[in-house]
């Protein structure tokens, strides 16, 4: 019987944190569908948000809800920068010059951090005081509900917003046909800006829910976006309900394998299910053929 | 004033020179149409006039003021409306949500009032009613072109250009469809149209230009250009 419990917990767990690997996958694919480029530096959006969490919480002792909306805010101007500073100047180039700079944006964020922060990893308070609670001789850590609970959230504005309102509508037209949308009088620009903001929100929520689980520290957004990038491909490349399906079944099958297999190894199961899904159906699960697309 | 001038226009596809000197002029409600053999620059034209490409040298006046070095989204704010070659639907959208982003180009307008004109839009266009809520992709050529054209007319153009809507299309579904241009230009709608099928074009049309090789040619009424023999043996099978 506690085996079973024990299976549940760690299910429970794999859950939340495949939530958090959800949220940074689906960063991605928004960027992804928005310009084509894969952004190298999704993970270091997480690690900004739980700094920015570190210097207004921990550091300015402001209240817990008003650090966090402070850090949210932080995101959406970073958001805009980033947009700017990193993709604009190249949205004539090919995939390859972007990738580039989106992967020097990445270092040079890590290393801003680290000379202001110091290398020490941060800890992080949790969302509530509460250590969680115990139904039928499951222990629910307060933090992973909290997880669990805002990617639900988040997952449902997200469809909300992109399936039943014009702006969501104008935002899939822009990743659909760029030029297409400009005819038509759409601001493709503003589009992408609001792209970049979104995806640095939700990356920055992942990273304050993580930080109090992981620590804060500068590693933390490289591990994250691996594990989200894998997810993404494990889901079908560029498909939104498959970066979500994908990080959650990513966390589930690593903390079980790490729970029944060995521990140590916790970050390699994800890319073992990787390298089995790329064998096995390259596509993804929701992923179309490629051959299948016009 | 004419509606849309061009003053001996040029400009680069890439690297290659696609219009020289190009100039002509549409008055408000006319259906002009601009005929010449592929890779002549009609379609080049079309997208110097909505900033897709723009003019190297030379003037594009829109109702007197120059766009020629307005981007694309602020021309379509202008009230020109571009479906271009190829119909470019949103393949991942309804047939709805396409053409209400055809009215992108238009500030404030309440969703409501979008929809109701979407609603008229299937009056205009009742073969692709049936298929409202199915994705773009999913739609045959010919449908394709009508919600095409449905998703220009939403943007309440001042000018409509129209690039090859016959293109790739059954002969039973061209007729169909001119008779829909036919049905629009009622409405008051000026029309710039590029076509391949010039029997077809000069039907409907008030004026035509021929365009070869990036220079217009030769100007004229559908019956002039229908009597002008090297156009007759170049564009209209009499060969």
């Amino acid at each position: 019987m506690q085996a079973l419990f024990d299976n549940f917990q760690v299910l429970f767990q794999g859950l939340a944190l495949g939530s958090i690997y959800a949220l940074v996958a689906l960063g991605f694919v928004l960027i992804i569908r928005a310009t084509n480029v894969v952004n190298f530096a999704q993970g270091d959006f997480a690690m900004l948000g739980a700094y920015a969490m570190v210097l207004f919480f921990t550091g300015l002792s402001w209240p817990y809800w008003l650090a966090f909306v402070a850090s949210l805010g932080a995101m959406a101007v970073f958001g805009v920068l980033f947009n700017y500073g990193v993709y604009y100047p190249l949205r004539y180039r090919a995939f390859l010059p972007v990738l580039i700079s989106t992967l020097g944006a990445s270092i040079f964020l890590q290393n801003t951090v680290l000379a202001v922060f110091g290398p020490q990893p941060r800890p992080l308070d949790k969302v509530l005081n509460a250590d969680g609670v115990t139904i039928g001789g499951v222990f629910l850590d307060s933090q992973y509900l909290v997880i669990l609970a805002v990617t639900m959230l988040l997952v449902l504005f997200t469809y909300v917003f992109f399936e039943h309102t014009l702006l969501g509508k104008k935002l899939q037209a822009t990743s659909q046909d760029k030029d297409m949308a400009r005819l038509l009088g759409i601001p493709v620009a503003l589009m992408i800006s609001i792209t970049f903001v979104y995806s640095a929100v939700l990356g920055g929520i992942a990273g304050v829910l993580v930080g109090p689980i992981l620590f804060v520290s500068i590693g933390m957004g490289s591990t994250i976006a691996l594990k989200a990038f894998a997810a993404t491909i494990i889901g079908g490349f560029g498909d939104v309900t498959g970066a979500i399906v994908g990080g959650l079944l990513l966390g589930v099958i690593e903390s079980l394998a790490a729970y029944h297999i060995s521990v140590p190894y916790k970050d390699a199961y994800a890319f073992l299910a990787l390298f089995l899904f790329l064998l096995v159906r390259p596509q993804g699960i929701f992923g179309e053929k490629v051959s299948e697309k016009a | 004033m004419a509606l849309l001038e061009l003053r001996n226009v040029s400009s680069f596809y890439g690297a290659v020179r696609a219009l020289e000197g190009v100039s002509l002029h549409v008055e408000a409600g006319e259906l002009v149409t601009l005929l010449g053999a592929n890779g002549a620059g009609k379609s080049t034209t079309l997208k110097t006039i909505s900033g897709l490409v723009p003019a190297a040298s030379g003037d594009v006046l829109f109702e007197g003021k120059s766009i020629a070095r307005s981007g694309p989204e602020a021309i379509a704010r202008l009230g020109i409306s571009h479906v271009p070659e190829g119909r470019r639907i949103f393949p991942g959208l309804t047939v709805r949500e396409n053409i209400l982003l055809g009215a992108s180009n238009r500030r404030g307008v309440p969703r409501r009032q979008l929809e109701e004109e979407a609603d008229r839009m299937f009056g205009i266009f009742p073969e692709i009613q049936p298929f409202a809520k199915a994705l773009g992709w999913t739609l045959s050529g010919g449908q394709q072109q009508m919600l095409a054209v449905a998703r220009g007319l939403m943007a309440k153009p001042k000018l409509l250009l129209l690039d090859e809507p016959s293109l790739g299309l059954a002969p039973l579904i061209v007729q169909n469809l001119f008779a829909t241009i036919r049905e629009i230009r009622t409405l008051g709608m000026t029309i710039l149209l590029v076509e391949q099928n010039a029997n077809m074009a000069l039907s409907v049309a008030d004026r035509g230009y021929v365009l070869e090789t990036g220079h217009i040619t030769v100007e004229g009424t559908p019956k002039e250009l229908l009597g002008n023999e090297a156009v007759r043996a170049a564009y209209l099978g009499g060969h």
